[in-house]
């Protein structure tokens, strides 16, 4: 067998390129804030640079007729504006940017995390779970904002009888509660389970090969994870598609609370 | 496989709100563990009408809509 052996955990460990310092703390290690330049962040960097270098190299003709990069670009534009209008309403559309930015980001996070060697920044919770909290919070305030405490009619359904409207108020609160959790959970998850497997079937292949005879049954493992790399590519588009999806469906109880 | 997750983590993060907020209640109140029992209960069913609520929109989304004629009509071309 191999001297190293093969964690699929690895991939996802975060190294620090350069310290920015410590904030707050009493000097103990482990106390204060402690900011660094990390590779999560570096890929962070690289993902919104690209998504920003290409949109305004390619907008940057404004050909009526569109070349393909061109093209490209308007797609993307015009599969979003039509997404937000559908089901989150005309109202909706000045949330677009928003939507679009989200949608772009994971979109080319997920893609970037299907390079060898790359780090996938959307496989940290922690990433997740900011992005949901910004959809979450950007619900709330603006439904309270437009609607006023009529926002809350969103946890009372009509037509219930009174005798069970404050259970199922309760229900509607926790469920209310639980989009974020499951709007971050979900992507994360997905890309998460996505690279492990991929990285199991991977080393699969290796301990198989220099296993001597049993070397041609790594054809097995090699050929699932061909497959495994196809259905990630998949993952990867669909799961930026439902982040955004959900996003537009929450902000649609805020322009419209009440059922 | 991506619906089926949906629907799994639907139903998990109800579940998670409903022990948290029963954890609260009950570390501010003297009411262990009832807090928690009854709210676990109701994150269940937060959790079922989650799932209820994802089933419905699949199902619209894949819908025939309304405007589909019955039937191809040839005799247009």
């Amino acid at each position: 067998m191999s001297e190293k052996p093969i964690e699929p955990i690895h991939q996802f460990q975060i190294h620090e390129y350069f310290s920015l310092g410590t904030f707050g703390g009493d000097g103990t290690p482990g106390s204060g804030i402690h900011l660094a330049f990390t590779n999560s962040a570096l890929f962070m960097l690289l993902t919104v640079g690209a998504i920003g270098l290409y949109l305004i190299w390619s907008t940057n003709a404004r050909a009526i007729i569109p070349g393909k990069a061109q093209l490209l670009s308007e797609m993307l534009y015009e599969f979003i504006h039509g997404m937000v209008k559908t089901t989150a309403g005309h109202e909706a559309m000045k949330f677009f940017p928003l939507v679009f930015s989200l949608f772009m980001f994971i979109l080319v996070a997920n893609m970037f995390g299907m390079f060898p060697y790359f780090f996938t920044v959307t496989s940290h919770l922690i990433v997740t779970v900011a992005m949901a909290l910004i959809v979450f919070l950007t619900v709330v305030i603006y439904g309270f904002m437009k609607n006023g405490p009529k926002f809350l009619k969103l946890f009372v359904p009509s037509g219930v009888p009174i005798y069970i409207l404050p259970l199922v108020t309760i229900i509607e609160v926790i469920s209310f509660l639980s989009r974020p959790i499951s709007h971050s959970l979900r992507l994360f998850g997905n890309i998460l389970a996505g690279h492990i497997v991929l990285k199991v079937f991977g080393g699969m292949v290796v301990a198989l090969l220099s296993a001597g005879a049993w070397g041609i049954a790594a054809v097995l493992p090699f050929g699932m994870a061909v497959a495994l790399t196809g259905l990630e590519f998949l993952v990867a588009g669909l799961q930026a598609f439902v982040f955004a999806v959900l996003t537009c469906v929450y902000l649609h109880d805020a322009i419209h609370p009440g059922h | 496989m991506s619906r089926g997750f949906r629907l799994a983590s639907e139903f998990v993060a109800a579940i998670i709100v409903g022990a948290g907020l029963g954890l609260l209640v009950d570390y501010f109140l003297p009411t262990r563990p009832w807090g928690l029992i009854a709210l676990v209960l109701l994150g269940f069913a937060a959790g079922v009408l989650n799932v209820i609520r994802a089933t419905a929109e699949m199902n619209a989304e894949s819908a025939v809509p309304k405007d589909t004629p019955a039937l191809p009509d040839d005799e247009d071309e």
